[in-house]
């Protein structure tokens, strides 16, 4: 009996909030939490620095890359419902073009849509003067 | 009087087998006749996927082993790999990976009462668990980008050095974990009816257990002192300062109380590693290290060569993982592939003791005794 | 006014349309169905009240079990998630409703039935405040212990006709502790009958009147604190709750009895389930704390505040029900039962002892 006591104690204080146990929880799609810079989410692929020379492709574990011709010339695609967020082609990309975003939002209806080609992925950076 | 015997399926979907173990029970009524267990719902072939892979593509499968604590199998594989190569790592990344796997112990403890403690009924416990993991999941997402599969730790050091503001918020986090841990015990520790689950339920003597090959808590609940972190220590372990927990119960309540012992002790080791971690580089250049590529300002460390091709020859490497002993056997005929990679996973081992500990016990001692077995089915079945 | 029958009439009488009503059907000579329609109205107002006592029973469950958990809770539907039963009801009519191929089906689709009707039978003799009471019976306590010991046919109804080995150990699990508890239950409640003298539940509260020394009101709860523990512990196993709940225990027998159970019939049991808390948990404080009894404001009428009195205890009552499912483990059955059977019903025996002593002996 102490003992389911003592437990009760520190579950009413939490029902009361008393000393540092607050709510804890985020109403998720109305709030959200603060990712982490180096998030790994969604690729994200310089549009000028990319050379398309396919080391991300060699060195994915799963696959998932594929570089494809997009207008003139070729950058990868990825198949975000292969990759697993490693952060390999980050990490070989000889001219780091290559980067991860912090959208992970990204479950969809078909296959297909999860595969995303440069013209989704595709970013320009912004040019310091 | 004349009883017949009762076949009861327990798994694979079922609420409290913790993925998709099946017991095949024979019962007699309540009381457990014989307990079998069919593995395998969940076996994704990651040692064969090893030898298909080249060395660094399969670090990233290692992190599914043991989903809820990631970080050691890392560690282990990495440091496979380098006692196979003979790479040198550089002090600050041995006192980063410790911090990392110290905090990983923590995170799978929690997870483990939690579950163990949900498994009983109290749902309590795994809510409050979830709250300060996810203190410890934003650390690492701060560290490495992902919360549960890391994939940080690379052959001769991590992937990125500390960001900014990781050791304040780090020390803010074990602050809070004190009064945490102390609110659990005081919720659990010495409430009578979470001891007449636990007591004397699932006993196992250090023989039995020795004979069946457990490590981790599950074996130092039986009272053998067995910890590999003091036995033969790896990185920076021998330059700290703790001790290994163990009880000489052999029960549930004995597991159950060397875990929260040795989130205590974690949270000592991770104090002392905060406080001595020495300003340096975090990857090693020394031996396959190959300059970083020119003119692009790079992110992360691109050390590590993509073609890397250690020399031929085997290695066997453990490491006290949260859950027990993990050990990685590495083949290498000196091509860019593993030649064979054999995993000996501290979950798969320690499952093997269950259907002998809970013969003639119930089906709710079944429940509180593989609770506190505390096993992962991606590490058990790989 | 010693019933709502007659409250309802008193207060016709008072707007002085009753004569006209009645007037209406005298000429046929049919006054009996003017009753019957006064009793019907009573009944759909206890329904009704049941009913949404039960939907703001499951938000509460949520809300508490969220407080403790350092949670939200339910928070979109509605403001602060409290229209989330209102939810959860459609989303189970919604659901297709299944019948295991082995099933025997009359027996599985006549059981969650048999569940829910018990547990609106507990209200009738509950006394919710000065007069609000269906039907003031002479056994009322009696009726009440008789009532709740239904509920465990309808549960190994269930669990048998399921042809599911988790239903069939849920349900004998449920019936083997509903069997033990309802000794010690009925046991406790008997030493206050002792001090009473009726099993009548007006009866008992109105004996529970009054103060000692202007301050401690003469609850029961103070002269059998044993009987009131015994009572309470027997009560929460009566209600199937953590660290009881052996009839569902999820993580051992996936949900218990009703497993196979899907949509509107595993609502009923749901609502059973709830409405059985709150008419336990009233039960309890009509016994032991006082009932509806509480200091009289002056120019409110007694039978609204007698109301909030009874009301206010009662979900004291089911908040510490709640407060203690998320703070114990389960038992174990074995355990639940020898405790039952070999501390309770012995401390029960001796409690009745010694009560009956000193009340013979005239000292209380």
């Amino acid at each position: 009996m102490p003992g389911i006591i003592k437990g009760l104690i520190v579950t009413l204080k939490h029902v009361l909030q008393i000393g540092d146990r607050p709510t804890v929880t985020v109403q998720y799609p109305y709030e959200r939490m603060k990712l982490a810079p180096r998030f790994r989410g969604l690729h994200a692929v310089d549009e000028d620095a990319c050379i398309g020379c396919g080391i991300c492709d060699t060195n994915c574990p799963n696959s998932s890359i594929k570089i494809v011709k997009h207008g003139t010339r070729w950058y990868p695609e990825v198949n975000i419902g292969m990759c697993m967020f490693c952060g390999y082609c980050v990490d070989v990309c000889p001219m780091n073009a290559m980067k991860m975003t912090g959208n992970y939002e990204l479950a969809d209806y078909t296959r297909e849509s999860l595969v995303y080609g440069p013209d989704k992925l595709l970013f320009k950076r912004e040019v310091k003067q | 009087m004349q009883t017949d015997e009762l076949l009861i399926n327990m798994g694979p979907v079922h609420p409290s087998t913790h993925g998709v173990l099946r017991f095949k029970l024979r019962m007699d009524g309540e009381i457990i006749k014989d307990c079998q267990l069919v593995l395998g719902y969940l076996h994704r072939g990651t040692e064969k996927l090893g030898e298909m892979k080249t060395y660094q593509q399969v670090l990233p499968y290692t992190d599914r082993l043991d989903y809820i604590s990631a970080f050691p199998n890392n560690y282990c594989y990495v440091k496979a790999i380098e006692e196979l190569a003979g790479i040198e790592v550089p002090l600050r990344a041995e006192y980063i990976r410790v911090l990392v796997m110290e905090l990983n112990r923590i995170v799978n403890h929690i997870v483990s009462i939690g579950s163990l403690l949900m498994d009983l009924g109290a749902a309590t416990m795994i809510m409050w668990g979830f709250r300060e993991r996810e203190k410890a999941l934003q650390l690492f997402e701060m560290l490495c980008g992902a919360r549960m599969t890391f994939n940080y730790i690379k052959p001769g050091g991590v992937r990125e050095d500390l960001p900014e503001g990781f050791i304040p918020k780090l020390n803010e986090f074990l602050e809070e974990m004190e009064m945490r841990i102390k609110d659990y015990e005081q919720l659990i520790n010495s409430n009578e009816i979470f001891l007449m689950r636990m007591n004397g339920i699932g006993v196992i003597s250090a023989k039995d257990a020795i004979n069946h090959g457990l490590t981790g808590p599950t074996l130092r609940g039986s009272g053998v002192n067995h910890d590999l972190r003091k036995l033969e220590p790896y990185s920076i372990y021998h330059d700290l300062d703790f001790k290994a927990c163990s009880r000489p119960e052999g029960d549930s309540y004995a597991r159950y109380m060397v875990r929260i012992d040795e989130m205590w002790e974690s949270l000592h080791i991770l104090r002392q590693v905060v406080d001595t971690m020495p300003e340096a580089k975090v990857i090693s250049t020394s031996k396959y290290g190959v300059a970083p590529m020119t003119g692009v300002p790079s992110t992360v460390s691109t050390y590590f060569p993509r073609i890397f091709t250690p020399p031929a020859g085997e290695v066997y490497t453990r490491i006290e993982a949260p859950k027990g002993e993990l050990g990685f056997y590495i083949a290498s005929d000196g091509s860019t592939k593993p030649y064979r990679v054999k995993i000996r996973s501290p979950s798969f081992c320690n499952l093997t003791a269950l259907s002998g500990m809970v013969k003639g016990l119930k089906i709710p001692d079944l429940i509180a005794a593989f609770g506190t077995m505390d096993i992962v089915l991606g590490d058990v079945d790989r | 006014m010693t019933n709502a029958y007659e409250l309802i009439i008193n207060i016709l009488t008072a707007l002085g349309v009753y004569d006209m009503i009645l007037d209406m059907f005298k000429p046929s000579g049919t006054e009996f169905v003017l009753k019957l329609i006064i009793v019907v109205i009573e009944l759909a107002v206890l329904f009704a009240f049941v009913l949404v006592t039960v939907m703001f029973l499951t938000w509460m469950e949520r809300k508490v079990v969220a407080m403790v958990q350092s949670r939200y809770g339910p928070m979109v539907t509605g403001p602060r998630g409290l229209l989330q039963p209102v939810m959860d009801g459609v989303k189970l009519i919604g659901k297709e409703d299944i019948v295991p191929a082995k099933a025997d089906k009359f027996v599985f689709n006549l059981a969650p039935y048999l569940a829910f009707v018990p547990a609106l039978l507990v209200f009738i003799p509950l006394p919710f405040g000065e007069s609000l009471i269906i039907s003031d019976l002479r056994v009322g306590l009696l009726y009440i212990i008789a009532i709740s010991a239904l509920t465990p046919i309808s549960i190994l109804l269930a669990g048998w006709a399921s042809n599911n080995k988790y239903t069939l150990m849920g349900a004998m699990r449920a019936v083997a502790q509903d069997i033990s508890y309802t000794i010690p239950l009925a046991l406790a409640a008997i030493t206050v009958v002792m001090f009473t003298g009726s099993l009548s539940t007006v009866d008992i509260v109105s004996a529970q009147s009054g103060t000692w020394f202007g301050i401690i009101p003469k609850w029961f709860i103070f002269i059998q604190p044993l009987g009131f523990l015994l009572f309470l512990i027997a009560s929460i196993a009566e209600m199937g709750r953590i660290p009881f709940d052996f009839q569902e225990s999820e993580s051992e027998l996936v949900a218990g009895f009703f497993t196979e159970y899907s949509g509107m019939k595993f609502a009923m049991y749901f609502l059973a389930e709830y409405a059985h808390l709150f008419a336990v948990s009233g039960i309890l404080v009509t016994i032991f704390l006082g009932g509806w009894n509480g200091p009289v404001l002056p120019g409110i009428p007694v039978v609204i505040t007698s109301l909030v009195y009874f009301l206010l205890k009662t979900y004291a009552v089911v908040f510490f029900a709640m407060w203690l499912r998320d703070t114990v483990p389960r038992m174990r059955i074995d355990q639940l039962l020898n405790i039952g059977w070999k501390i309770m019903i012995p401390l029960a025996l001796l409690n009745l002892l010694v009560t009956g002593f000193l009340i013979t002996a005239g000292v209380i």
